[in-house]
Order: C-alpha cells, then structure tokens, then sequence
C-alpha cells in the first residue's frame, strides 16, 4: 500500500508542480488578480473612505457584510463552548490538573505580569483605535485584550480574574460587540442608506461622507474588539476548568 | 564611527543566535536546554534591536527618534517577558518531575554497559 500512496503523491505532486508554471509571476502587474478589481481599490479607497490602510477600508467597508459574520462565527463559537461545557453543579469525577504544592505564589511570574498587562491593554486599544491608519484593526487588537486577561489569569488564578470580569458581564459584552456592528449598519437603513453603507452617518453626525465612512469603521472595529475579547477570554476559562469556572490552571 | 558600532552590536547578536542553537540542539537536558534558549535568546535579540534603532537614528529628526525609541521598548518588553516564560517553563518541568542529567545517570564508556 505505501508505494502506491508514494506513486500516488509524487504523481500528484508532479502535476502540481507543472501546473503552477502557468501561474502569473510574483506580484507580476500584468496578472488577472492585479488588472481587473484591485486598481480600482488602490486608487479610490482613499478618497472614498478616507482612511490610509486599504486592508482596513476594503474589511470593514467594502466587505463589512462579511467581515460582520465573522464576528458573528466567534460570538457563535463561544456561545457553543459555553452550552456544551457549562455546568452550574460540580461535577465529582472531574479531572483536576495538578497544582503546585506550595504556599506561596509565583512571584517572579506575577511581578512579570503585573508589569506587562497594562501596557498589553494601553497597547490593545491603540490597535484597535489606528487600526484603519496603520496595520491593526478589531480582531488583532481584541486578540490582545483578551491575551491579556488569560496572562493574568495564568500568572493569578481563574478566580481572581472572574471577581473583575464577573461571567454574567463576559456573557452580555460579547452579545454587545455585535450589536454595535449590526447596530451600526442598521442605523444606516433608517437614515435611507443600504445596510452598512456608513456614509449615512454623514448627515447624523454633521460631517463629510468620507469621514464618515472613516469613523464608522472604526467604530464597527470597536464591536468587533469587544466581541473578540471576551470570547476568548471565555474559551480559556471554561476550557482550562472544564466548565466549573472554579480552579484548574 | 556609528556604523562600526552597528556592526559590531549586530555581529554579537548573531554570535550569540548561534550559540543559543547549538545550546538548544547540544545540551544533554531540559532544564540546561532552557536556560541556553532563555539567556542567549534575550541578550542577542536586545543587541540586534538595539543596533536597528541605532541604525535608525543615523538622520536624526523626530521620525527617526520615536521609531527608535519603539524598537527600544521592545527590546524593553522583550527583556521582562522572554526570562520569565523560560522561568514559567522551568518551574513548570520541575513540579512535574522531570529529571536533571548528571553524570552518574550515564552509561559507563570504560565497561559498555547501561545502568
């Protein structure tokens, strides 16, 4: 069996090979990809969302459809790890990672963490704040905040975290990120627009298209932020104890 | 005068990668592996940054200087957070037993055969 799975994957691995020959060169300006749809972006984003990072502009504007059910699958991902692990008794034949036996905690590790968490958030909110000036946006910026919160968690312990960020408030911020972002596009439809067409809020808010365009992603960003963060941080938590939010790691 | 500096601040970071690699690849245990990974690791990441921002400041304006000091807070991040992950990492082999090489745990070349 395994030589013809290796005839097999040579085989095919030959085919690939010659078939990528016909492929355009790297970054060639002449190929398919880069003569038809992204000209248009590289040169009307600026004026049209006035916002410098095309990456930005063309995920949260162009494409805010999509990039809103995204948020979506991670509100969904957390939502399904927290009914399926969940549980509001103590379960008996639970699996408890071993601890350390000893008196005293990690000091290094929690000095270490004392330090870095405030500037991981100061830091996270920048991403999130220039995310559609320099590289950075929502995701990565909520990545970060909730990164930080499961530092503490690890160098502390689950439950000092969850006496700060109580269940019920992790529960009703993620629903929150994504009203914001559906909230926002909505508002566009009362103010005669299509559905997250941001330059709708130019009249609301007494400013030019572009920069309303400009100032919805951002804040579209801010839901996204907000969602991510505390579904990670709610992954962690209800993985690291199997669903009892009491101890483990 | 600078680019001296540069080079010789690079050439050490360098020396210092490689001797974290073969501390990685040829140390006989866990922990002597880790301290190799934890302080070669830190000190030639912390040269080479610091010879980029130096490189930076060659045209010295406000641009130039805030890269700089960017590149220098992650040197500074970098210094708290690399030592202690190896310390966590550490810590966490011992609570769960892991073994330290020593001597008398290896074969005996002269007699050929395993303890």
């Amino acid at each position: 069996m395994k030589p013809l799975a290796l005839l097999f994957t040579l085989s095919v691995g030959v085919l690939l090979l010659a078939a990528s020959l016909d492929l355009p060169d790297w970054s060639d300006p002449a190929s398919p990809a880069s003569s038809h749809v992204s000209p248009y972006y590289i040169q009307e984003s600026l004026n049209q969302t006035s916002v410098p990072n095309l990456v930005s502009s063309v995920l949260a504007d162009y494409r805010s459809y999509d990039t809103m059910f995204e948020t979506v699958v991670i509100f969904c991902a957390g939502i399904t790890v927290l009914t399926i692990l969940r549980r509001t008794f103590r379960s008996k034949d639970k699996y408890i990672l071993p601890r350390p036996e000893r008196e005293d905690a990690d000091i290094i590790l929690q000095s270490a963490v004392r330090l870095l968490v405030p500037v991981m958030q100061v830091f996270a909110l920048y991403v999130i704040a220039h995310g559609h000036h320099s590289p950075g946006g929502g995701f990565q910026g909520g990545v970060i905040l909730g990164a930080s919160f499961i530092l503490l968690s690890i160098a502390y312990d689950l439950k000092t975290v969850l006496k700060r960020f109580k269940e019920n408030s992790i529960l009703f911020l993620s629903a929150v990120g994504v009203l914001i972002y559906a909230g926002i596009g909505i508002i566009c439809l009362f103010l005669g627009r299509n559905f997250l067409a941001y330059g709708a809020w130019a009249k609301l808010l007494g400013i030019t298209e572009q920069e309303a365009h400009s100032h919805g992603m951002l804040g579209v960003e801010i839901g996204v932020a907000i969602t991510v963060m505390v579904i990670m941080f709610s992954l962690y938590a209800d993985l690291s104890s199997s669903g009892d939010l009491d101890e483990g790691l | 005068m600078l680019n001296i500096i540069i080079v010789i601040l690079m050439l050490l970071g360098l020396f210092f990668f490689f001797g974290t690699s073969v501390g990685l690849i040829h140390f006989p245990d866990f922990y002597s592996r880790m301290h190799a990974a934890g302080k070669g690791d830190t000190l030639s990441t912390a040269l080479i940054l610091t010879g980029l921002a130096l490189y930076h400041l060659q045209d010295f304006s406000l641009a130039t200087l805030l890269v700089s000091l960017k590149i220098m807070s992650i040197v500074l991040y970098i210094f708290i957070a690399s030592p202690t992950a190896t310390h966590a990492i550490m810590d966490a082999g011992f609570e769960s037993g892991v073994k330290h090489w020593s001597k008398a745990d290896q074969p005996d070349k002269n007699k050929g055969e395993v303890k």
